[in-house]
């Protein structure tokens, strides 16, 4: 295999590769760092890059690999493995800024429960992804820094708030990367630049160390250029976390092996109607209607179901996140990290202040105890559908990826765009988006929600459906 | 109409310790108002009979073991990113007046 093209492997190539001393980790770490140096100047994919870092690993995981033998691939399930977090993760001893200036000098005194995981199963971190400033967008264009283009199409953007992560992945800057999902910062991304991602039910990965957005729905997960990749990264960043006390308790599934164990013989997917009712750009709808099929002939059955308009989970996405927005980012006050509140980006400023209002006397009860009310109503109604079907089928998000100006178009663009993901975040359960065709040369996105922690049927379906069809393994002419 | 003015966007902006540029008060006010706007189409929905639900995981009383709590700094590593250190503490900003 050539050197120079390691990094266009999947994780399950790469392991393959090493263990069979086809190339050495140093040679993997390289190749991708070569495609950082020529691609990164042009797409602005990152903050900090951790070269230094990454060559030493690389280097003590070769000579790991010399004394250890092979066992050390099941000892370390991502050895040698080249990736990059996105910036809200805390990096030890290294820049994380969330992409905000108000933490352009924060270098973390410890690892997030994530990151720390990751390491320790042999990945190695090749730098910090842009996103859009506390994940607050979902462009990357409201980074204080600057905004990320769609390797797809430079005039377009990435998708957010984990654009970024998404750009490094489809760039083949990395073999996977990070995001965090509130409102469809994961998923939308990924379905805007062709990559897997993965929302894990709410508490199935720690937050603990992963710059709060809104506390009650932030789910962080990987994005990867297939959904097998995804799984083996899912499965390191699990797990019950003393410090997360959201965190889910339960033990973690193998989700490699039910995944590849799944079978769509006899499987109800629900086609929810006011999803597909919304104004979806027909190109869009085509493709997800086509992949339908493609779920048909693999011996789903697809069932139309009712789930409550997403325009409601809209609203309350937007009350529960501005309140929860202003709540965490009251810590931020220069004094024990950071700069002081006046470095605040307009974007902060704006949702820290409804926060404020939704939560002040006089308004909780009609903004903030309403959303949680209606909370309910919105997982009762997942609920429901679940007592008739196995799994949920939707777009990702109701176009492809837009103009750069996007973030300009609403003072509400990302509610509004992710509205097809806010409902399953508001109610915790996992979602998981894949790239399914093209329009006008940019990919188009379709997620499958599952029950509450079944990522397992999720992935097994997502998978099944990649074993059938190319549209992953599709990369733009960088 | 805007339903927050000018006067309510200032003093959010106090309770929210978030000194505003010249004209921001403005243009926040008619961003909120719009917002708010939007999200009274929760008034559509009947919840009169509907709990809250704070957080999906319905994990009550988690607490931490003594022996789990591994993640404590020192003194140096809590100080590093401090903006202002004297005699290994941070210095904040006065908060009675003592003069």
């Amino acid at each position: 295999m050539n050197t120079l093209e390691l990094n266009k492997l999947t994780i399950v190539e790469a392991l393959a590769g090493l263990k069979a001393k086809e190339f050495s980790v140093l040679e993997l770490v390289n190749s991708c760092l070569l495609q950082i140096e020529k691609l990164d100047p042009q797409f602005k994919v990152l903050i900090t890059i951790t070269k230094d870092l990454a060559l030493q690993k690389a280097k003590e995981l070769d000579n790991e690999f010399a004394t250890k033998g092979e066992s050390i691939f099941d000892e370390k399930p991502l050895f040698g493995i080249p990736y990059i977090a996105k910036d809200n993760y805390s990096t030890k001893d290294i820049l994380t800024t969330a992409s905000s200036k108000i933490l352009d000098n924060y270098y973390p005194p410890f690892d997030a429960t994530a990151i720390k995981k990751l390491n320790d199963s042999g990945a190695i971190l090749l730098g910090k992804a842009n996103m859009d400033a506390f994940a607050h967008g979902s462009s990357t264009e409201t980074s204080d820094f600057f905004t990320t283009k769609n390797p797809w199409n430079i005039k377009k953007v990435p998708g957010g708030s984990s654009g970024g992560s998404a750009a490094a992945v489809i760039a083949d800057m990395c073999l996977f990367a990070t995001g965090s999902e509130t409102g469809g910062s994961t998923r939308g991304p990924a379905s805007w630049c062709g990559v897997t991602g993965i929302k894990p039910t709410y508490g199935r990965i720690s937050r603990y160390g992963i710059v709060a957005m809104a506390s009650s729905t932030d789910s962080p997960g990987p994005l990867a250029k297939t959904v097998e990749d995804a799984a083996l990264v899912l499965k390191v960043m699990s797990g019950k976390d003393p410090l997360d006390a959201t965190s889910n308790p339960i033990d973690v599934p193998d989700f490699i092996t039910e995944m590849r164990y799944y079978s769509l013989k006899g499987v109800k997917i629900g086609k929810p109607k006011s999803y597909f009712n919304i104004d979806l750009e027909p190109e869009t709808k085509q493709k997800v209607e086509e992949a339908i099929e493609v779920f048909k002939e693999l011996g789903a059955e697809i069932v139309e179901i009712d789930l409550l308009d997403p325009k409601y989970a809209i609203a309350v996405y937007t009350i529960l996140q501005r309140s929860e927005v202003s709540s965490n980012l009251a810590r931020l006050t220069g004094v024990r990290y950071g700069n002081t509140r006046d470095t605040f980006g307009f974007e902060a400023k704006k949702r820290i202040m409804l926060g404020t209002y939704a939560l002040s006397s006089g308004y909780y009860d009609a903004y903030y105890s309403k959303a949680q009310k209606v909370r309910t109503l919105i997982i009762e109604s997942f609920t429901k559908a679940f007592e008739q079907v196995d799994l949920i089928i939707a777009p990702s998000m109701p176009c492809v990826a837009m103009d750069l100006g996007a973030n300009e178009s609403s003072s509400m663009f990302g509610e509004l765009i992710d509205m097809l993901n806010e409902p399953s975040c508001i109610s915790g359960n996992p979602g998981v988006s894949i790239p399914c065709g093209f329009s006008k040369g940019l990919p188009v996105g379709v997620q499958i929600i599952g029950e509450m922690n079944d990522e397992s049927s999720v992935l097994g379906a997502l998978h099944k459906f990649q074993e059938v069809t190319d549209f992953h393994k599709q990369r733009p002419e960088l | 109409m805007s339903t927050i003015t000018k006067e309510d966007l200032n003093h959010i902006a106090k309770l929210s310790n978030l000194p505003l540029r010249d004209g921001e008060d403005e243009v926040f006010s008619q961003l909120l108002s719009d917002t708010i706007s939007y999200v009274k189409v929760l008034e559509e929905l009947d919840t009169s009979n509907v709990n809250e639900t704070y957080q999906v995981t319905g994990l009550v009383n988690v607490y931490q073991k003594e022996d789990e709590n591994v993640a404590t700094l020192s003194q140096e590593d809590a100080l590093k990113n401090a903006n202002s250190v004297e005699k290994g503490l941070m210095v904040t900003k006065g908060v009675f007046d003592r003069s």
